[in-house]
């Protein structure tokens, strides 16, 4: 069977297009099946999940929503955590992956149960970037709201899914003008739908800080403030189109370098305003040791003249330079009568943060006997009407 | 059964499909390596080193067979062979084996029609075997007390012997009439070193073990070494093959080693020798029906073609041909499945230990890039069977196959660790009659798996249920029942080889050759 050289050119190239041709031909089905697929996946996970949860987490005895029995019709109403009547308490800590038991073990401290738990998410193509759906369904199991703050890092953009996005490095420049022009509508909205399939309304905050030209890439170094406005009310825009609606939107911007104005989005776009209270004491050369009427009380008046409740989205204090459990009980004993539009406080509770200071800091106080003390006490004095009992 | 088959021949367009679909599928597993490794699957970098050297090693190997598959070619004609040849045939006894049986191979050879001189190179040292051999003419050689084994008697009887021509017959194989026929005749050209024809078996129908052991020779002795023989590397692998006694001489007789037909069929290649493979049933033997037996005869067998991979094929390498190192190369390494198995089995575990997982990949991404390949190789797998001996009976997804092939990774596994430390294992034969009654000490690693299975599932809802506090169970979910999910396959891998073994307790006596008759045997050419 020898075949002539140009019959066996012809030969090898034709049965080579033809391979071509048949891996384009199925390619063209895998990418047709791949969304069939994926949900299909995860329907099966869904069910593992669904399965677990009434196999196994409801049938326990010492669940820890029954400690949170009186906030499960609070939480479960938008309208009420719009305008609520209690303080929320809440706290962050991500210390451990795929697991809430050190903020579990921060209440049991506290002899309380925080009915906010806080975690953080960035933008991007990653598994670990899409809508956090276990650990919010683990919040919301726990009996708890899930407080989600949600990063616009965009160097994580795979540019396979999203054709034409700069490379990485360029991406911050412009980011939110590029993200309220739609160049990431396919994310958000598979992020929405995450939102959406939950039973329970979130809290949720969008792009924090973002008056802050040092910290983040969608801050004022890269951005106008009007683009995050556009952003925030594109957002928005594409969750309204899906009918989302137990999503409460906190509005975060850091108190020390103003502007607020013009990057608020609007009093129909937002339901909480956020600030971060953090005494960083003598960690860094431009800190000192500040007490919470210098961080909060200064701010107090401007922030609550958006007419929404307040939430302290990061609280905490390290402990150079002054009296840690003083700040605490200081902080905490004010709250309830000078502050009255203060609704919701989560604690800072993280035993590495490296994000400000060169150094790495702990937020830790589970371990301080008398921080812990001067905060159970304060809350003890709070008026009942406050409390969740 | 007792019919001459042959392949059917090859086709231009039979190689433009097969190179068409190889092309299909060399596209396809470019497009899983480029999605494979990439940086944000690797969660631990030792771990996903070793998950990717396994899983491309399966890759790989499943190239080898498509580049073989390219090469598949058939003998344009069968040479008649000239008058006058003078030929010997070989079979060997050795005690154990049952002389009933050489009643029916002796009498097959008597009626082999080609004129020659049939051996029996007995080390019983029982005269039955020595009557049996009179009865059907065979010339009896006295070989007790050899070291060697079988190819030690071989080369005693080359010794003694004279004929040009040798055939060596497994002695539960029933020869055909027309045997001589389909081999003598490619000896006319003078570089023929060895002729080879396929095998086929007469007792697979006796049990799940024999059915999946025959499965798993049928591609070998079918497109298998055609695409060999097209590459110039026909190899001598089992039994029956005819010799050229110069060949023989040239590398001073009949290999002595564990997987002797093999290390002899690279011996006749690097010295120079062409060989033909002639896919043609002329014979029909038995194949292990007992999953001990069969057990046994592997442990054996990869035993040997790992000795080959460590001293023969690096030893010999430089003399071969390209095609040859390629192909002696892909039989080689072909028994790192029990190693790649193991690992593959250790995975869940290790991650219900440790909580480490090798890679962090999108397991719908990875069906979408990965399904075009196992289409692919099933087309071509299933284009490929049209060129098996015998299709009516021997096509099909080989199921049974696959199930013994990976319920036997822990003697694949044995047989590597055995030639790492360089230990031998005793010269096996492979028993001939189902060891029947009680359960094969080979079946043992797989209940201890499976037991180790029921235990971890056991344990691992325990735990879910009494231990992993409600803040973390849902993280793990879906992991943990996946982990299991995939487990599953090799539990019921596993439980089928423990179901095939479990057979030969219950299996009746029978002698699987008293029902041939040697006279009926049809050497008529089927037209289709």
């Amino acid at each position: 069977m020898q075949l002539k050289p140009t019959y066996r050119i012809l030969f090898i190239t034709g049965a080579f297009a033809l391979g071509l041709l048949i891996v384009y031909i199925l390619s063209i089905a895998g990418a047709k099946s791949k969304g069939p697929i994926q949900n299909a996946l995860n329907q099966a996970e869904n069910n593992i999940l669904n399965i677990e949860n009434s196999l196994i987490i409801e049938k326990r005895e010492n669940k820890r929503k029954k400690a949170l029995v009186a906030y499960d019709s609070i939480r479960s109403n938008i309208d009420i955590l719009k305008n609520p009547k209690k303080i929320l308490l809440g706290a962050s800590d991500n210390s451990k992956s795929e697991s809430f038991e050190e903020i579990i073990n921060l209440e049991d401290s506290l002899n309380t149960t925080f009915p906010i738990l806080s975690i953080y998410t960035a933008w991007g193509s990653k598994a670990n970037e899409q809508f956090p759906e276990l650990a919010a369904r683990t919040i919301i199991n726990l009996g708890s709201t899930p407080f989600i703050t949600w990063e616009p890092w965009l160097e994580d953009f795979d540019e396979a899914e999203f054709p034409g996005i700069p490379v990485p490095e360029k991406r911050g420049k412009g980011s939110l003008k590029a993200i309220a022009n739609g160049t990431y509508d396919k994310y958000i909205t598979k992020w929405g739908q995450g939102v959406k399939a939950l039973d329970k309304p979130i809290f949720l905050r969008f792009g924090h800080e973002m008056n802050d030209p040092y910290r983040y890439p969608w801050g004022p170094q890269n951005n106008k403030p009007k683009d995050y406005v556009a952003a925030w009310k594109h957002i928005r825009s594409i969750f309204d189109s899906l009918n989302i609606k137990n999503v409460l939107w906190v509005w975060a911007p850091h108190p020390a370098y103003g502007y607020f104005d013009a990057f608020y989005p609007g009093d129909e776009y937002v339901d909480y305003v956020g600030i971060g209270i953090l005494n960083f004491g003598d960690a860094a050369t431009w800190s000192k040791w500040w007490t919470f009427d210098e961080l909060f009380g200064v701010n107090y008046e401007e922030f609550s003249s958006f007419k929404k409740p307040i939430m302290i989205t990061e609280f905490g204090s390290l402990v150079v330079g002054g009296d840690r459990g003083h700040w605490f009980a200081d902080a905490l004993r004010q709250t309830p009568k000078k502050y009255p539009q203060l609704k919701s406080i989560v604690f800072f509770h993280q035993p590495a943060d490296k994000t400000i200071t060169s150094k790495v800091v702990s937020w830790y106080f589970i371990n301080d006997p008398a921080t812990l003390d001067s905060i159970k006490e304060q809350i003890a004095m709070w008026p009942d009407s406050l409390k969740i009992k | 059964m007792w019919q001459f088959r042959q392949a059917r021949d090859v086709k231009l367009y039979d190689k433009f499909i097969l190179l068409m679909l190889s092309a299909a599928g060399l596209f396809s597993i470019i497009n899983l390596m480029e999605w494979w490794f990439q940086k944000k699957h690797i969660v631990n970098f030792p771990l996903f080193v070793i998950l990717s050297t396994f899983f491309w090693y399966g890759i790989f190997r499943i190239i080898l067979i498509w580049i073989n598959y390219l090469g598949i070619r058939k003998p344009p004609t069968v040479p008649k062979p000239k008058d006058g040849l003078s030929v010997a045939i070989f079979t060997t006894s050795a005690p154990g084996e049952p002389v009933s049986m050489y009643e029916k191979t002796l009498a097959a050879l008597r009626n082999v029609t080609y004129p020659h001189t049939t051996y029996l190179l007995d080390s019983t040292e029982d005269v039955a075997f020595k009557e049996v051999a009179e009865k059907y003419g065979a010339v009896y050689l006295d070989l007790a007390n050899l070291p060697g084994a079988k190819a030690g008697k071989v080369n005693k009887a080359l010794s003694m012997t004279t004929e040009e021509f040798i055939l060596i017959l497994d002695p539960d194989h029933i020869a055909f009439p027309n045997f001589l026929d389909q081999t003598l005749g490619f000896f006319e050209d003078e570089e023929v070193g060895f002729v080879q024809v396929s095998q086929g078996y007469y007792n697979q129908y006796r049990s799940f073990t024999a059915a999946g052991a025959a499965e798993q020779t049928y591609s070998f002795y079918g497109p298998t070494q055609m695409g060999l023989y097209g590459f110039g590397a026909a190899v001598a692998i089992g039994a029956n093959c005819t010799f050229r006694r110069k060949a023989f001489d040239s590398i001073g007789g009949h290999a002595v080693a564990l997987a002797e037909d093999l290390v002899t069929s690279m011996r006749i290649h690097a010295a120079g020798w062409k060989s033909v493979y002639n896919p043609v049933i002329v014979n029909r033997g038995l194949v292990p029906e007992d999953f001990g037996s069969f057990a046994k005869q592997q442990l054996k067998w990869a035993r040997g073609v790992f000795e080959v991979l460590f001293v023969d094929y690096p030893h010999l390498f430089k003399k071969f041909t390209f095609w040859q190192k390629f192909s002696y190369g892909a039989i080689s390494f072909y028994y790192f499945t029990g190693l790649m198995t193991f690992f593959f089995i250790m995975i869940p575990p290790l991650y219900f230990m440790t909580g480490i997982i090798p890679a962090n990949m999108n397991f719908a991404e990875f069906l979408i890039k990965g399904t075009p390949i196992a289409v692919i190789a099933l087309a071509i797998y299933l284009y490929a069977q049209k060129f098996l001996v015998h299709p009516q009976t021997e096509a099909g997804f080989h199921w049974r196959g696959m199930i013994l092939k990976y319920s036997l990774w822990p003697i694949y596994f044995l047989a590597f660790i055995l030639s790492l430390l360089n230990h031998k294992i005793p010269y096996i034969p492979t028993a001939k009659k189902a060891v029947i009654g009680s359960l094969t000490p080979f079946a043992r690693p797989l209940i201890w798996y499976n037991i180790f299975f029921i235990l971890s599932v056991i344990l691992v809802f325990i735990n879910r249920k009494y231990y992993v506090p409600e803040s973390e169970l849902l993280f793990t979910s879906s992991r943990t029942w996946g982990m299991i999910g995939f487990s599953i396959l090799a539990f019921i891998q596993s439980t089928g080889g423990i179901l095939a073994a479990m057979e030969a307790m219950r299996m009746k006596e029978e002698i699987p050759w008293e029902h041939i008759d040697v006279n009926n045997i049809s050497t008529k050419i089927i037209k289709k």
